[in-house]
């Protein structure tokens, strides 16, 4: 195994942990979200559209708000309203596409890609940085790198340390029983996917800013998906998340490499999804999910 | 007005409204960039009243039928089939074979072998969810999803060993061309006889009527056969279904494999009718349109043929409005996806009425 391939892995690990970690946030208060893609796509675009006009800093904070913003449809229309998650979560990913190309082709006369970015000014581990062998792991580290793991470490701490913790984690196993203790759970339920919404578009932010430079159409690829089964597969944690993040991020590393070996890359790119069938399955490992994840509350109504 | 006919009433205004709102908000959309939301509209309506556009119609209505009633069959039981687009991709592609490496059937035997083909390879893809569902308690959410991913992966693998090696190396990837034996014929010809001006162009095809004979079957068959009461007790109360002998999860495998078969065929009135070969821009998202074309019929398998149409409707309207008006297609897709969600919002709050409404009739 090679230092580039390593690096490699890491960069592709970002936007899967940072949309996972929302992810966890989400179905922690009990509401499953698979808008996680359409958001990621509009952390794309306005991370682009913020960078472009005042820089990467205002880049990432208009993919966090945008994406925020765009998961509120998705609070109001499953915990307000209390309309089916995942059907909620198909209409956004497809509203997503089409806000995408119109706003893009609105602001940049294009429908699919926008001007050049510039990202984040790169960094490097005082001390390593000046040795050779190993400058592919020691330099041009994005920011955006150490501030996931902070916020994976800091998620963790949020989750099993603090009230509102164990608040959104006792309306995500059992609102009534949360309810009746006076925690308001449709506020919980908000909380947890705008956070979710906020995490998923400083994913997308990422891929536009750090990795690509721009936004393009379809640069998501499905990793908004590949997030929703980290978060299974990380058993509902952060941490949990960032392993199968780091998992999922080191077979894509590897699918670009196999390209010219023997086993087809597809195959290796079909890894997480394989595992992620045989994890839910209970072959590998096991998963439990927050017990009232899923399902619709009803405020102050019985049975 | 009696509580019935205000029901009745209800049930009918619920599509309409969410057709309304999703309209008003796209017009403030299209008032946003200068245009004239009323001008827009109009031209949607003149545009698509022409032959050709009719034609595009239900061209486009054609697969959704199919993916809507795939859908259907799953939601009508509980069961969330998201995997209708990996499992039309897998039965395009298998139908492709049979498209491509047989030879010298005649067609009334070659069009029903694919057809077959397709229906098959769309039931092994749902197969593997439905079983760990049922075996397993695996949520087929997630599961038809990696299923998705899975197909696209390994069909973009297997494409490139069957890929058409005539074309050489700088061609783009697709299996060599069927033979007309297994090309399914136009709608065209037959209806010009009829005094239709449709263009003969057109790839108008017979599988329009059979999709549409497909939802007319499943429509009776759900509404008077013995197994679809049961599915009707399935969705309404599981609990109560297994009590009063209903094998709950015995149902729900047999129409998770149905929505797959149905979910198979999605692609053939393309692949058959227009291109005569499968290649990586075989359709995509007709699976996920056919969830939309699904919920907007609340799983009725007549309303999937008009939701159907007006999918179609839209996009031959978004097509006419780029065109003419030089508003953005996307206008439509965004459109698309607000009447989804207006149309859930607004079941979801009349179901809960209608609810009080039977409760205060019960008292």
């Amino acid at each position: 195994m090679t230092l580039p391939l390593i690096a490699s892995a890491i960069r592709l690990t970002v936007p899967i942990l940072l949309a996972a970690l929302g992810g966890v946030f989400s179905e922690r208060g009990g509401v499953v979200n698979i808008a996680l893609e359409g958001t990621m796509i509009i952390g794309t675009f306005f991370g682009a559209l913020g960078a472009y006009h005042y820089g990467p800093l205002a880049g990432a904070l208009c993919a966090i708000l945008a994406g925020a913003g765009f998961a509120l449809i998705h609070a109001v229309v499953t915990v307000t309203f209390r309309v089916d998650q995942i059907i909620s979560g198909v209409a956004l990913n497809l509203l997503a596409v089409g806000l995408a190309r119109f706003l893009n082709l609105l602001i940049f006369g294009v429908a699919t890609q926008s001007p050049g970015v510039s990202g984040f000014p790169q960094l490097s581990v005082p001390g390593l940085a000046g040795i050779p062998a190993l400058a592919s792991l020691t330099t041009g580290i994005s920011p955006l790198i150490p501030v996931t793991l902070l916020l994976v470490l800091g998620g963790q701490w949020l989750l099993l340390r603090t009230t509102f913790g164990l608040r959104l984690r006792a309306v995500g196993e059992n609102p009534r029983a949360a309810e009746s203790l006076g925690i308001a759970v449709y506020r919980m339920r908000y909380a947890g996917v705008l956070i979710s919404g906020a995490l998923a578009g400083l994913a997308g932010g990422y891929l536009a800013l750090e990795q690509a430079h721009f936004y393009l159409e379809g640069m998501t690829q499905g990793l908004g998906f590949i997030a929703l089964a980290a978060v299974i597969f990380g058993n509902w944690w952060p941490t949990g998340a960032l392993g199968a993040a780091l998992l999922f991020g080191f077979f894509d590393a590897l699918s670009l490499r196999v390209v010219a070996s023997a086993i087809p890359y597809q195959f290796v790119q079909s890894l997480p999804y394989v595992v992620t069938i045989l994890v839910l399955a209970g072959f590998v490992g096991r998963s439990t999910p927050p017990a009232a994840d899923g399902v619709p509350y009803t405020r102050g109504e019985t049975g | 007005m009696s509580r019935r006919a205000r029901i009745a009433l209800l049930q009918v205004a619920a599509p309409v409204l969410a057709v309304l709102f999703g309209v008003l908000i796209s017009s403030t959309i299209i008032l946003a960039i200068h245009q004239n939301p009323l001008s827009v509209f109009s031209l949607i309506v003149t545009f698509n009243l022409r032959p050709s556009s009719v034609a595009s119609i239900l061209t486009s209505a054609t697969p959704l039928i199919f993916a809507g009633l795939a859908t259907a069959f799953g939601f009508r039981v509980n069961i969330f089939n998201i995997g209708v687009e990996g499992q039309y991709y897998v039965g395009g592609f298998l139908a492709a074979l049979a498209g491509f490496a047989v030879h010298g059937l005649p067609g009334v035997l070659h069009v029903p072998l694919i057809i077959l083909t397709a229906a098959v390879g769309g039931m092994a893809w749902a197969w593997l969810p439905a079983y760990l569902r049922r075996q397993r308690g695996a949520h087929e959410v997630i599961t038809t999803i990696m299923m998705n991913y899975i197909a696209f992966n390994i069909i973009l693998y297997v494409l490139s060993l069957v890929r058409d090696r005539h074309l050489g190396g700088t061609a783009r990837i697709r299996t060599p061309l069927f033979p007309p034996s297994a090309l399914i014929p136009h709608l065209a010809p037959p209806l010009n006889a009829l005094g239709l001006p449709i263009p003969l162009y057109s790839p108008l095809n017979w599988f329009l009527v059979g999709a549409v004979l497909l939802a007319l079957a499943a429509w009776f068959w759900l509404r008077r056969s013995r197994f679809g009461y049961e599915t009707k007790a399935v969705a309404l109360n599981p609990a109560a279904a297994e009590a009063g002998g209903i094998k709950v999860a015995r149902v729900q495998f047999v129409m998770f494999m149905l929505s797959g078969a149905v979910a198979g065929l999605v692609g053939l009135s393309d692949m058959l009718g227009r291109t005569g070969y499968f290649d990586i821009d075989f359709p995509k998202g007709l699976g996920f349109l056919g969830i939309s074309v699904a919920l907007l019929a609340r799983n009725d398998p007549l309303g999937i043929i008009a939701a159907a149409v007006l999918f179609g409707y839209l996009d031959r309207g978004a097509e006419g409005v780029q065109t003419f008006a030089s508003v953005p297609r996307e206008v439509i897709t965004i459109l698309q996806a607000l009447i989804i969600l207006a149309i859930v919002v607004v079941y979801e709050v009349m179901t809960r009425y209608i609810r009080t409404l039977r409760k205060g009739e019960a008292a």
